[in-house]
C-alpha cells in the first residue's frame, strides 16, 4: 500500500543507513524463525527494515513479519500489466471473478512489487503473497519454507474465542498498517464495536510487549468527539517529528504525533481537511518532488488528489465550518479509478487502477 | 475434489499427428489431483528444468491463455507429473498442453472438473434490530445468511429504499474490508458515520441517511452469491420506520432484572428500557457469582432484543451474584455504558467508568 512506509519521511536516508549498518540487518533477521507461515488472510501490506514484509492477517487476528530476503537493490522500470487480476486467476487456476487483490506494497530496496491477494470469495479463501518486478511477470512468494515471526493482536478476540452462544462471530478488519520508528502501527475496524483501535506493536514481536490499544478521537469543530476509527493513514514527518497523517471512517483527514500514541492517553486528531460527502479515501503516499513535499490520496469518488504539505505544521485545524474546508487540494485528472496506490522510487507510483471495462491494471505512473 | 474422473480428450485438439503421449488427470490415489504424461519420450531427453517447458496447464477460459498455473513436475515411474498448486474448480476446464521434445506437434487434452452438487440456496436468516422503528442515528446492522457467502459486492447487493422507492444515495460506510464473520454467515453493516455525526461535511452536505418519521425499505438482491457461486433463494426486505435520534448514554440503573429463586433453573432476566446491539448483548453480558466466577449457561435474546435471559447449566444457589455488564455494550446508535456515541465537549458527559465492566449485583433468595 503505501511505499516504504516504514522509513515514512526520512526516505533515502534512513535506507541508506540501514543498508549500511549491517548489524542491524542481521539483528532484525535472526529475530525471525524459518518455517510455514500459516497467515489464515492476506491484507494490508507494508515493508519495514531490510525487505522485511508485515501482513496484517485480519482472519488470524494477528500480524506477521516475513523475511523476503528481498535485498538486493533493484532498478524501477515502468512497467504496465493490464488485466492483472485476470492473469493472478490464470496462475491460480481459478476464474478471474475469484481473485481479490487486498493490497500492494513495493519493496522499497529491491523495487519489487508485491501483492497480498485471495484466492476465492468464500470464507476458505487462500491466501497468497504474489510479487512482480519490472518485467511484469508475476511470481509466487512462497509461505511454505520463509523466516518469519508472528504477533496476536493485543485485545484482539482469538481465532478460538465464543461467545456465551458458542459463536465466533467478533472479528477485526485491519484496514491498514505501517512500520514507523521502530513499532508497526495497525489500524483495525471491529465487526462489532464501533471504536477507535490503533495500536503499535514494538518490533522485533515480543510476545512480552505485545503494543497496545490507543484510542484515537475526532473532534468535530471543537464540539462533537467520536472514538472514531482510523481507516487508512500515512507516516510523515513535521519538523522531523514522526506524526502519522490518517483517514477516519468518518472521512476527515487528521494529523496527530506518533509520539502521542501512548497506552491510557487520549489522543484526538487535529482536523487538517474535509473531503467531502459521498467520498472514502482508499491509500495514500507521501513524496517530494521540485523541493515541496505532497500527500497522493486515492479516493472513492473523488479521484486522486494531490495536497501540498507545507503549510501543514502551520495549519491549526478546522474548528470552524467554512467554505474551505482545510488544506486545499488538486485533482488529477489523468489518474481514473485508482484503488492501490504506493511509491516506486523518487518520481514514479504504482497503481493498481480499474478501467472502465472492469479489469484491474498494474502499472507505473509519474508522481504528479 | 470429488473422486469421479471426469475427462474428456478433445480429438481436434491432437493437434497434428496423433501420438503415444497420452495426458491423464488422475484425482484418486494421490495426496492431491495430478496431470500425468505418459508415453512421452521419458526423463532422459529433458532435464529437471526444463520440464515445464514440456507440460503446461492452463485455466481454459476460451480465450488464449498464456500463464500457466502454478505448480510442481516430476518424474514419477517414467511418467511427467504436474501438481497444481492450488485446487481445480469445479465448473472449470483445464487445459493440459505437452509439448515433446524436438519441436514436435503439441498434444492437447482439456478436462471438465464437475460442478458441485447444487444445496440448497442461501437465504437471509434475520437482520438485526430486529424492531420496525431505528433511531436516526442507527449505527448498524447484522445480516445473518444460512450458509457462507462471497466476498467482495456486498455494498453492489444492498439498498436502502425511501419511502417513495428512490434508492437512498451512499447510506452505509463501504470498506474494501467486508466485515464479516469467519464463517461467512454474518456481515456488519455499518450506516456512514460521516452522516450521522454532527457537524461533518457529508451531514452538513447531503443530510443523515435516516430522517425522523420516514419509512424506508432494505433490500437486499436475491442475485447475491453465496461462497459457492449461487445466488439467494430470493431477494429479502426489510421495512422499517426511523424515530427519533438516541443519543443517551446507557445507564445500566434503568435495567429490570427478573430474578429467579434458588434451587431452580429458571432464567435470569434483564429487561431493557430500548433495544441493544443484538451481537454485542450476545457476547458481553456474562452472570458471576459472589468470588467473581463466570456462571455457566445459555443466553436468549427476544422482544426485540429489549430482552436478555440467561438459564444456568446448575441451578440457583442462595447468595448473590453479580451480572457483568461490558462497557462496551451498544445500543443501536452506538451509544455505550457512560459514553454517548457522540460526546458534547460543551455537555461533557462527567462520569467516567474506569472499570471495563459494569456490575449490577443481585440476590438469589430461596
Amino acid at each position: 500500500m503505501n511505499p516504504c512506509r516504514g522509513y515514512g519521511w526520512l526516505g533515502g536516508l534512513l535506507v541508506a543507513t540501514a543498508l549500511a549498518a549491517a548489524a542491524t540487518a542481521a539483528d532484525y533477521s535472526s529475530t525471525l524463525k524459518a518455517g510455514k507461515a500459516e497467515i489464515k488472510s492476506a491484507g494490508a501490506l507494508a515493508f519495514g527494515p531490510e525487505g522485511i514484509l508485515f501482513v496484517g492477517d485480519s482472519m488470524g487476528a494477528s500480524i506477521f513479519a516475513l523475511d523476503t530476503q528481498d535485498r538486493k537493490p533493484g532498478k524501477a522500470g515502468a512497467f504496465e500489466v493490464q488485466g492483472v487480476n485476470q492473469k493472478i486467476a490464470a496462475l491460480l487456476g481459478t476464474a478471474a471473478d475469484q481473485v481479490m487483490i487486498q493490497d500492494l506494497a513495493v519493496n522499497p530496496v529491491s523495487k519489487r512489487v508485491y501483492l497480498s491477494v485471495a484466492r476465492g470469495r468464500g470464507p476458505e479463501a487462500v491466501p497468497v503473497i504474489l510479487r512482480t518486478d519490472a518485467s511484469g511477470a508475476l511470481e509466487e512468494f512462497s509461505l511454505q519454507n520463509v523466516k518469519f515471526s508472528r504477533v496476536d493482536l493485543p485485545n484482539a478476540p482469538s481465532p478460538d474465542a465464543k461467545d456465551r452462544r458458542g459463536q465466533t462471530t467478533r472479528l477485526e478488519a485491519i484496514t491498514d498498517l505501517a512500520f514507523v520508528d521502530g513499532r508497526v502501527v495497525i489500524a483495525g475496524l471491529s465487526n462489532e464495536e464501533f471504536a477507535s483501535n490503533l495500536r503499535a506493536i514494538p518490533f522485533p514481536f515480543q510476545q512480552a510487549d505485545r503494543g497496545s490499544s490507543i484510542e484515537i478521537f475526532h473532534g468535530a469543530h471543537g464540539r462533537f468527539e467520536t472514538n472514531a476509527p482510523v481507516r487508512t493513514f500515512v507516516p510523515f514527518e513535521i519538523k522531523a517529528e514522526s506524526h502519522i497523517l490518517a483517514a477516519y471512517t468518518c472521512t476527515p483527514l487528521v494529523k496527530f504525533p506518533v509520539s502521542s500514541l501512548k497506552p491510557g492517553t487520549k489522543v484526538v486528531g487535529t482536523t487538517i481537511a474535509e473531503l467531502g460527502n459521498r467520498n472514502r479515501p482508499l491509500d495514500m503516499i507521501v513524496y517530494k518532488k521540485g523541493g515541496g513535499s505532497f500527500i497522493l490520496m486515492s479516493n472513492s469518488s473523488r479521484g486522486v488528489m494531490k495536497m501540498a504539505t507545507d503549510k501543514i505544521d502551520t495549519f491549526g485545524g478546522i474548528t470552524e465550518q467554512t467554505d474551505v474546508r482545510g488544506l486545499p487540494y488538486e485533482t488529477i485528472a489523468s489518474l481514473k479509478g485508482v484503488e492501490q496506490l504506493d511509491r516506486y522510487d523518487e518520481a514514479n507510483a504504482v497503481i493498481l487502477a480499474r478501467t472502465e471495462g472492469g479489469s484491474l491494471d498494474l502499472k507505473t505512473v509519474p508522481l504528479p | 475434489m470429488r473422486d469421479l474422473l471426469y475427462w474428456l480428450t478433445l480429438a481436434p485438439a491432437l493437434l497434428g499427428e496423433p501420438g503415444p503421449v497420452v495426458i491423464r488427470l488422475e484425482t484418486t490415489g494421490r495426496p492431491s489431483p495430478a496431470f500425468v504424461v505418459t508415453g512421452w519420450e521419458g526423463a532422459a531427453s529433458t532435464a529437471p528444468g526444463s520440464w515445464a517447458d514440456r507440460l503446461a496447464v492452463y485455466v481454459d477460459s476460451g480465450s488464449a491463455a498464456t500463464v500457466p498455473i502454478l505448480g510442481a513436475h516430476r518424474v514419477e515411474n517414467g511418467a511427467l507429473i504436474f501438481e497444481p498448486r492450488f485446487r481445480l474448480e469445479p465448473g472449470l476446464r483445464y487445459r493440459a498442453l505437452f509439448r515433446p521434445a524436438g519441436g514436435g506437434n503439441p498434444v492437447a487434452t482439456t478436462f471438465e472438473i464437475p460442478k458441485r452438487e447444487a444445496k440448497p440456496p442461501a437465504r437471509v436468516a434475520q437482520v438485526y434490530p430486529t424492531t420496525g422503528v431505528l433511531p436516526e442515528n442507527q449505527l448498524k446492522l447484522y445480516l445473518h445468511f444460512s450458509a457462507p457467502m462471497s466476498r467482495g459486492e456486498a455494498y453492489r447487493r444492498i439498498q436502502l429504499l425511501d419511502q417513495s422507492g428512490q434508492p437512498v444515495p451512499l447510506p452505509f460506510l463501504e470498506l474494501e474490508q467486508e466485515l464479516w464473520d469467519r464463517e461467512g454467515k454474518r456481515l456488519t453493516l455499518l450506516f456512514d458515520p460521516g452522516r450521522i455525526k454532527r457537524g461533518l461535511a457529508p451531514r452538513e452536505e447531503v443530510g443523515p441517511a435516516l430522517s425522523e418519521g420516514k419509512t424506508y425499505t432494505l433490500v437486499i438482491d436475491g442475485g447475491w452469491p453465496d461462497a459457492d457461486g449461487s445466488p439467494l433463494a430470493q431477494e429479502f426486505r426489510k421495512a422499517f420506520r426511523a424515530g427519533p435520534a438516541d443519543r443517551e448514554p446507557l445507564d445500566p440503573k434503568t435495567w429490570r432484572l427478573g430474578i429467579p429463586r434458588a434451587g431452580t433453573r429458571e432464567p435470569l432476566s434483564v429487561e431493557f428500557p430500548e433495544p441493544l446491539d443484538q451481537a454485542l448483548l450476545a457476547g458481553l453480558l456474562e452472570v458471576e457469582d459472589a468470588p467473581g466466577n463466570p456462571v455457566s449457561g445459555s443466553v436468549q435474546i427476544d422482544r426485540q432484543e429489549t430482552r436478555w435471559r440467561f438459564t444456568p447449566q446448575q441451578p440457583w444457589s442462595a447468595g448473590r451474584y453479580n451480572l457483568e455488564a461490558g462497557k462496551t455494550i451498544e445500543d443501536l446508535a452506538g451509544n455505550t455504558i457512560g459514553r454517548p456515541f457522540e460526546v458534547d465537549v460543551f455537555e461533557r458527559v462527567s462520569e467516567r467508568i474506569a472499570r471495563e465492566t459494569a456490575r449490577i449485583p443481585f440476590f438469589i433468595r430461596r
